[in-house]
């Protein structure tokens, strides 16, 4: 066996260079959100951590606090993405049931189709939306031929005809559209690897198909249920292009919007960086439960 | 054919993982030409002393010495021993010639050399006119050749086999036992083998060393091990075994044995004194009529009779309580007793053996080939 | 009494289900590429075919605009450095990562796990921030976006082929150090031809993760000739003048495919003769996508 340092060294490069891009970056994020501006407003950044100001975070939290400026964008951005990874949740779990356990001959058809979207590039994908969904578009004239607009309307869902003209719905549907793939997959992995007999045996002893997966199918299937919610819930908090090519309205405008806006286009980068930390902090809550889990398993696949 | 003699040596070699004590200052020493097999249940540290002479582990005390010269520090790319492991690890992406020639190139032999020793390799070990083939291609038995050629070719004074038949069905393993036996006395060299199988040990070794818990528990030949076995742990691990408790007490040469009522002789097994646990091997158990009077008969009633084809295992509880196992082979007659039958057992001296150690018996004891009955097992 | 149900049969709810999930997926994507071929200027409805927005239009064609192909020039760029970079950089920190033990391996395994989890939009803060304070010397831009896309595909690297080193196994090295190869030759004659499949879904993923990516590239961009393909979508998705942005799109996609392919047949080729694992799976980086469990 090579000694110890040979391993160490082939691993140096890729840590240095996660270790600068991927640390020193977010701490980078840390020091304009702590830091300062100059007079035209450029961030000056604080890396001395006794240098800190406290300034922007503490605006940034009171903007995202309740009663602040941007506490309805939170809520709105909480209420979004949960109704869609309801709907993510409704339409994965039985495609993803089907494919891995019932489809049979097709299942190969079937996982290449599931599959598909992951090579097709995320903006190409709302791109053919924004082309049915716009006024003169095809699923635009189906959708209210068959009178949706006005039961949306109706239901308060919706205002108008107009599916991209700021409508909620568009982009809670647009949302679970880009997501949906990435829930599945996950899913579909922990469903296949579940044990037929496990299913028979439950059978044998007298439970009915409903019990069974109720019973069985469903607690087996549940971590990658949560592994499925973690991994599309993190990317929808960061999501800023599904609202803006699906509805560019400020009344749609989520947490994402915001630190673009802040980041990208104003004086307020520090204000945008305080809020990414923010973010970050919440979101990490997420990832910790999520690299537990993965590591869990890597260990057991040692 | 080999370069060096192929004597090795260890001294107090430790190995640990975390809190285990892999192996646990093992002394031993394996002269040259030797077939030596480690023996024991999984756990028992074999595969690591194994892989500690083969170079994959690092000891954390103790010396390993190759024909006197300690390499416990030596990388195992430099050490004259070479391995066959238990999944092969062939190379896939290699041909069958490929694999062989794998390790010669480090030899710095001529072109012409280097191919006339693959080939020979392979008749060697009966591979002739798969040189082309890959490994997948292969049956089980057909790789197990090519691993052993890959490492043969190179002329290791000591050979080191992980449980090399582990994944073969029954009857192949018994071919290939005979064949690697063929290929050791042939080629003279040194073979140290792993394996949790007895039926292997005692096929082919010339020694065997019983392991468990990272220390050798006992270091024979074959019969020896059999006949004579140091421990109770011994005396499951390899076939089935009575353990009778029993009060020993010195006699002269021999040992008398207090059970209940009864007192029994053992011939010229140790000097026990005090609590003991005697032991007899089922088929040296003997059936008599009941009535039958003599030394070292104890009344008993037959419990259960199973009959196992070649032979019938006959469960017999003794007046003092105790539950013993006798194997009485089937000699095409009816069977000779049944259910509720009153016998007398017999147990010669001769076969009576006394243990001394502390004789729980593991529950691996179960990997013998018959489920050990316990003395203790409840009525 | 009528005749039950047989339960035995196929669920054909769930296939129904299942079907309408996935014409619902690729239908609009079909759609966009059929409205490429259009022969009219219309993005919303059919116009006959023709070529003429990939490059028989002399001015607003894929080929004849230069915001259009342009963008297709950025993002091949991105693709192909990324992949040249990142694909060995994660290869070395995936062997080393397998057999570090002990101090300094959790620390050294969070930080390969990380990236996967992390919102590409704290990723893009933080490296936009990183380049326009203390990286001033090398600024937004192509190279910026470069490094941008290798961080955030490293890890998917890392996972494919500590993925295939697992399968693989210890003993493949320790056979090949017992017969005598030094640690290079190990590396060299036994891990690397084994580690083929596993480079190959490397690069392909990186290929596509950066093809894809948008946030990243957007943020580090430096003007009009960085601007990448996906960037001209979304500046133009709602506005765009003709069909043009849908080929260029098409063009994308027909691309990120055909290097699909040629993993795949790559793939094939080099482990013929050799058992083990669906070749799509595998090729399609699928098991790692799912182990990992990127979204990127």
């Amino acid at each position: 066996m090579a000694p110890r340092w040979v391993w160490r060294l082939l691993s140096a490069p890729g840590l240095l260079f996660l270790a600068v891009f991927f640390l020193v970056a977010f701490y980078a994020v840390v020091a304009v959100g702590l830091g300062n501006v100059t007079t035209q407003f450029q961030p000056v950044p604080h890396w001395n951590p006794l240098d800190w100001n406290v300034g922007y975070l503490r605006e940034a939290l009171s903007n995202l606090a309740p009663g602040g400026q941007m506490w309805p964008v939170v809520v709105r951005t909480v209420l979004y993405i949960a109704v869609a990874m309801a709907l993510t949740l409704l339409i994965g779990y039985p495609v993803a049931y089907y494919a891995a356990r019932c489809a049979g001959r097709w299942s190969g058809l079937i996982l290449a189709l599931l599959v598909l979207p992951f090579w097709i590039s995320y903006i190409m994908r709302l791109l053919a939306w924004t082309n049915l969904l716009a006024s003169d578009g095809y699923a635009s004239e189906a959708l209210n031929a068959l009178g949706v607009d006005r039961l949306f309307n109706t239901l308060g869902l919706m205002e108008g005809d107009d599916w991209l003209g700021g409508q909620p719905v568009t982009v809670i549907i647009a949302l679970v559209y880009g997501y949906v793939p990435f829930f599945i997959l996950p899913l579909y992995a922990s469903l296949n690897r579940l044990d037929q007999r496990l299913i028979e045996t439950s059978r044998d002893l007298g439970a009915s198909a409903a019990e069974t997966f109720r019973r069985v199918i469903l607690p087996l299937s549940r971590p990658g249920i949560y592994a499925g919610m973690v991994l599309i819930a993190l990317p929808m908090f960061g999501d800023y292009f599904t609202q803006d090519l699906m509805s560019g309205s400020p009344n749609t405008n989520m947490v994402g919007n915001i630190i673009n806006g802040y980041v990208q286009g104003g004086p307020d980068k520090s204000l945008g960086a305080a809020m990414t930390m923010l973010l970050s902090a919440f979101l990490l809550i997420f990832m910790a439960f999520y690299l537990r889990s993965l590591r869990r398993e890597q260990r057991e696949a040692e | 054919m080999s370069e060096g003699k192929g004597d090795i040596r260890l001294e107090g070699l430790t190995k640990r993982f975390g809190d285990v004590t892999a192996v646990d200052g093992i002394d031993l020493h394996v002269p040259s030409g030797e077939f030596f097999t480690m023996l024991g249940p999984s756990g028992c540290g074999k595969t690591t002393t194994l892989r500690l002479i083969a170079g994959f582990e690092r000891p954390d005390a103790g010396a390993i010495l190759l024909d006197g010269a300690d390499m416990s520090r030596i990388p195992p790319h430099k050490r004259n021993v070479n391995t066959v492991f238990q999944s092969y690890a062939l190379f896939p992406h290699k041909s069958v010639e490929d694999n062989i020639a794998f390790g010669l190139r480090y030899k710095k032999l001529p072109r012409e050399d280097a191919r006339r020793r693959v080939q020979e390799a392979m008749d060697l070990v009966r591979l002739g006119g798969l040189g082309a083939r890959k490994p997948a291609q292969l049956s089980g038995g057909q790789q197990q050749r090519v691993a052993l050629a890959r490492a043969l070719v190179l002329e290791p004074p000591v050979l080191l086999l992980d449980e090399p038949l582990g994944a073969l069905d029954a009857r192949l393993r018994v071919d290939l036992q005979v064949e690697l036996k063929r290929i050791q006395e042939q080629l003279e060299i040194t073979f140290i083998y792993v394996t949790h199988d007895q039926d292997e040990a005692l096929t082919m070794s010339d020694r065997v060393a019983v392991m468990r818990d990272g220390r050798i528990e006992q270091c024979a030949a074959p019969r020896e091990l059999y006949e004579e076995p140091a421990t109770a742990f011994v005396a499951n691990f390899l076939g089935a075994a009575n353990l009778i408790p029993v009060q020993a007490h010195a006699d002269g040469d021999d040992t008398a044995l207090t059970l209940g009522s009864f007192t029994l002789r053992s011939a010229g097994s140790g000097h026990a004194d005090g609590a003991a646990m005697a032991m007899i091997r089922p088929e040296y158990v003997r059936l008599e009529p009941h009535g039958t009077t003599g030394e070292n008969r104890v009344p008993g009633m037959v419990e259960e009779v199973v009959y196992l084809g070649f032979h019938q295992d006959v469960r017999v509880r003794l007046a003092t309580g105790t539950l013993l196992r006798a194997d009485v082979p089937n000699d095409g007659d009816a069977v000779e007793y049944e259910q509720g039958d009153a016998v007398a057992v017999h147990l010669r001296a001769k076969n009576l053996r006394v243990l001394t150690e502390d004789a729980s018996v593991p529950s691996s004891a179960a990997t013998g080939h018959f489920a050990a009955v316990s003395a203790a097992e409840p009525a | 009494m009528k005749l039950r149900r047989d339960p035995w049969g196929h669920p054909r709810g769930l296939a129904l289900v299942t079907w309408i999930y996935i014409i619902w997926s690729l239908a609009p994507v079909i759609m966009a590429i059929r409205f490429a071929f259009n022969e009219g200027r219309s993005r919303t409805t059919t116009q006959g075919w023709s070529l003429r927005w990939f490059w028989q239009d002399p001015t607003l064609s894929v080929f004849h605009d230069p915001s259009l192909h342009s963008a297709l020039e950025q993002s091949l760029t991105l693709a192909f450095f990324a992949m040249l970079i990142a694909t060995p950089l994660g290869i070395g920190l995936a062997l080393g990562l397998q057999r570090w033990r002990g101090r300094g391996s959790g620390i050294a395994n969070g930080l390969t796990l990380l990236p996967l989890v992390t919102p590409e939009l704290v990723f893009a803060v933080g490296l936009f921030m990183l380049f326009t304070t203390a990286f001033k010397f090398i600024g937004l831009g192509t190279t910026a976006q470069v490094i941008g896309h290798v961080t955030f595909s490293v890890s998917f690297v890392v996972v494919i082929v500590r993925g295939r080193l697992q399968t693989i196994g210890s003993d493949m090295e320790e056979a090949a150090a017992d017969l005598g190869a030094p640690p290079w030759e190990v590396v060299r004659r036994v891990l690397i031809p084994l580690l083929i499949p596993a480079i190959g879904a490397s690069l392909l993923i990186v290929f596509a993760l950066s093809i894809d990516d948008f946030v990243v590239s957007q943020y580090l961009a430096s003007g009009a000739d960085t601007t990448t393909v996906p960037m001209r979508i979304y500046a133009q998705a709602r506005a765009a003048p003709t069909p043009a942005l849908n080929a260029l799109a098409t063009i994308m996609l027909a691309v990120t495919l055909l290097a699909l392919l040629l993993a795949y047949l790559v793939f094939r080729f080099s482990t013929r003769g050799q058992k083990g694992g669906s070749a799509i799976g595998q090729l399609a980086g699928l098991d790692a996508r799912i182990d990992a469990g990127g979204t990127k």
